[in-house]
């Protein structure tokens, strides 16, 4: 008996535990499962936890390594010390060990930790995924200045997917574009205007653009015959959009509010007119800030040439007391027949003195139905005339409306706001008003 | 007559798909449930099978009958086109409630007939059984042999550290695992050959390296490289562990250099071979103010270790999460502060595992 357990305690010290041997051996069955699915497993989990598998078992040892997508942020890498240095040192080393240790194709490389700051380092890696087919690339550095990135990155043609916070791109005298990008979400950059220019144009696959905070040009001359989702928030003097037919998705906002001299823009083409040449199949569109001035900078016709008749959705930032805007706002309104969302957000701060405002005209009621609009909402109204005329005019003339929402900036003048509300004639049984308590 | 309404009964005009799995059985299944996997739909549109019995779609082998039905029964409800998202959704949460072997079969199965949902949603149920979990956990979850030795599980991860000191506390946590483990078993036996055994080794190793009982650290740090590339001897047993200094009172005596390296030393000649190659390395690049902190951090951790081990490295971790922001300072007068159990467990398996902390 004695040699018996013996024997058992012997092979328990030198190979993994053998009771239950049969069931153990029959059940582990994930350890078996095809390298792609294991992939797909691991993928799921943040990257420390999917390093960490391989010490489960043997087999496990390194099934990590084939990971295509790889994320570095502050989940995969957590850290307890505030030192700059060991910060940096530390998140560098696991980087650096995990590549090395990284078998396979790269697809997705994403490093996007708060504590990190711009590094020569990273500059190495860029490098490194450079030599390989990297789909997706995401640079997210949260700390210090831009970071100038290397020209290696230019290199990778294989990119599909390009998302850069906090960056200054500066590409090399041959840099002709990602031929094969689809996707690109530049935040808090710099770069020239040339550049800027050029890498749009030269990317003719590009189907998605972001813009947000961007430095170093103001012109926003878009030349992109693929492009389906634009969206842009930052100061820019002008967008031209060119060639962009199948734009259908719009975010625009302008954060500074800079005055347009009327005589200053030449020609009979406004702004507006200019703007929505190139867009003929829209369908979202949020006009945000100040970027409804703009518009309506120039001439502004009653409405534009083409109807927008795929625009489903509209969203307006809008001073009700400035002229132009309300023209420009009207405008819209009666170009897009086929809207069913609509959003007019007021803009808080402006108090213009109350010129004389544009006034819906009578035929306006007769000729602008808005045979699908059923979700309006208004926030950040004051009661003033101009806005309760608007709020006549949608509700006057829109037969199907399901439900209006409007919230008021304040309390002040809210009772009278909603006395005239219930004022107002509604052609549409369905229709709800729904009043919503102003924010604190 | 008696059945009322029921009696008349219309013949159904559904067409139905006919399976076979890799065990010979064949089944009938709903066309329209049936084609919701692509590679039956595939199989029927390309070749025409699946008609009748004889023409049965031959499935994958990893497709046996039990699994098969769960497949189907994914397919039924999901292929009514009218469900809405949260019901899939509920549907979905109560389908992977399975254990771990129906899961991994389902997945396996899934994929070779490609129905992509499926394994999404399979292989997220089981990552969610691997995140945040223990090693040990783990193993138990999934039913996965422990056959990685001490050093092996240290070794991809090892490299993870830049901080020599990481890297002896890590050993230091080994060995007592490992020492820990090994009273567990010599409680229950009393076998002695096998101490013998490899105290017999070791003895063999410290002749090689050219000293007696003690010293044979010191002599091993000078032969370092080129000894140690030639043992690939196994681990050390817990009586040899006793002949390092862990005890009390010869750490105590910690300001001379000398007793530091010979702790080092034979630190490293205990321990395996692998590790050793970098110890000696490590030794050499130590100028002497980084060879006192690491003496006092030695001191330190040793008292500690000598505590009860896992509520020490349970209440040791517990509070690296209360102070997040003790750093470790490098400066040269030794003003060294706790290191906290943060910064072990990070990348390192040597400790329990608690759910990892987001820096802030």
């Amino acid at each position: 008996m004695n040699c018996f357990l013996w024997f058992i305690v012997f092979s328990k010290r030198k190979e993994p535990p053998m009771f239950p041997f049969n069931a153990e051996m029959e059940t582990d069955k994930i350890s078996k499962l095809p390298g792609h699915i294991m992939d797909r497993i691991l993928s799921h989990l943040s990257l420390r936890d999917a390093v960490r598998t391989s010490v489960l078992s043997s087999r496990w040892r390194y099934k990590w390594v084939t990971l295509p997508h790889l994320v570095f942020d502050n989940q995969s890498v957590v850290l307890s010390s505030q030192d700059q240095t060991l910060i940096k040192n530390r998140i560098v080393n696991i980087i650096d060990h995990v590549l090395l240790l990284h078998v396979g194709p790269i697809h997705k490389f994403k490093l996007s930790h708060r504590e990190l700051q711009g590094a020569s380092d990273i500059d190495r890696w860029i490098l490194f995924l450079s030599r390989g087919s990297v789909k997706e690339f995401v640079l997210e550095i949260w700390k210090g200045l831009r970071y100038k990135l290397p020209s290696s990155l230019f290199i990778c043609q294989k990119l599909i997917h390009l998302e850069l916070f906090n960056c200054l791109l500066k590409p090399p005298p041959k840099f002709d574009g990602f031929k094969i990008l689809n996707s690109l979400d530049l935040q808090h950059i710099t770069m020239d205007q040339d550049v800027f220019e050029h890498m749009i144009s030269s990317c003719p696959l590009l189907e998605r653009l972001t813009l947000m905070n961007f430095d170093g040009f103001i012109h926003l001359n878009i030349c992109a015959p693929n492009l389906l989702f634009f969206d842009v928030g930052g100061v820019f003097e002008n967008v031209s959009l060119e060639n962009t037919f199948h734009l259908a998705i719009v975010s625009i906002g302008l954060y500074a509010n800079a005055g347009y001299d009327q005589n200053v823009i030449l020609g009979n083409t406004g702004n507006m007119i200019k703007f929505f040449a190139h867009l003929p199949r829209i369908q979202r569109l949020e006009v945000q800030c100040f970027f409804l001035k703009y518009l309506a900078a120039g001439k502004v016709p009653g409405r534009l040439p083409t109807p927008c008749i795929e625009l489903n959705y509209l969203s307006i930032r809008i001073n009700f007391n400035d002229v132009e805007e309300n023209l420009a706002a009207l405008c819209l309104l009666r170009s897009c027949p086929n809207i069913q969302e609509l959003e007019m957000l007021a803009r808080p701060e402006e108090q213009t003195s109350v010129r004389a405002v544009a006034n819906i005209l009578e035929e306006d009621y007769l000729s602008c139905p808005f045979n699908q609009l059923q979700l309006v909402k208004i926030a950040g109204i004051s009661g003033g005339r101009q806005e309760l005329d608007f709020i006549n005019f949608l509700l006057a003339n829109s037969p199907v409306l399901e439900r209006m929402t409007i919230k008021p900036a304040a309390l002040d003048g809210a009772l009278e706001l909603l006395k005239e509300l219930l004022r107002l004639r509604r052609a549409s049984v369905r229709a709800e008003i729904i009043y919503l308590d102003p924010e604190r | 007559m008696s059945e009322g309404p029921m009696a008349i009964v219309k013949p159904e005009m559904k067409s139905y798909i006919w399976l076979q799995t890799a065990d010979g059985s064949i089944q009938q299944v709903e066309e329209e449930v049936a084609m919701f996997c692509p590679m039956i739909c595939r199989e029927v549109l390309q070749t025409g099978m699946g008609s009748s019995k004889n023409y049965a779609i031959s499935l994958p082998q990893r497709v046996n009958p039990a699994i098969l039905g769960l497949i189907l029964d994914y397919c039924r409800f999901h292929q009514v086109p009218g469900r809405s998202n949260k019901e899939r959704k509920t549907f979905d949460e109560k389908f992977i409630r399975l254990d771990t072997k129906k899961l991994c079969e389902l997945t396996s199965a899934a994929d070779s007939l490609q129905l992509r949902p499926l394994v999404d949603l399979t292989s997220r149920a089981l990552a969610r059984m691997i995140e945040g979990k223990t090693p040990e956990e783990i193993r138990e979850t999934f039913h996965l042999p422990d056959d990685l030795t001490e050093e092996e599980k240290l070794e991809p991860l090892r490299n993870m550290t830049d901080d020599p000191r990481i890297r002896l506390l890590n050993r230091l946590y080994a060995r007592k695992r490992k020492e820990l483990k090994d009273r567990e078993k010599m409680k229950n036996i009393e076998i002695e050959e096998e101490h013998v055994d490899e105290r017999s080794v070791d003895d063999l190793l410290s002749y090689i390296n050219g000293g007696d009982g003690d010293s044979k650290g010191g002599r091993a740090n000078k032969n370092k490289k080129k000894n140690r590339r030639k043992k690939d001897q196994p681990r050390n047993s817990s009586s040899n562990y006793e002949n390092g200094n862990h005890k009390n009172g010869e750490v105590d005596d910690v300001s001379s250099p000398s007793k530091f390296s010979k702790f080092q030393a034979s630190a490293s000649a205990i321990f395996s071979p692998k590790l050793d190659f970098d110890d000696g390395d490590i030794d050499d690049e130590l100028d002497p103010a980084m060879k006192e902190e690491l003496d006092r951090e030695v001191e330190d951790f040793a008292r500690r270790l000598n505590s009860v081990w896992p509520e020490r490295m349970h209440d040791i971790l517990s509070l690296g999460q209360e102070r997040r922001l003790a750093p470790i300072s490098m400066n040269g007068n030794g003003s060294l502060q706790r290191c906290t159990g943060d910064e072990l467990a990070d990348w390192q398996f040597t400790t329990p595992l608690t759910h990892p902390r987001r820096a802030k």
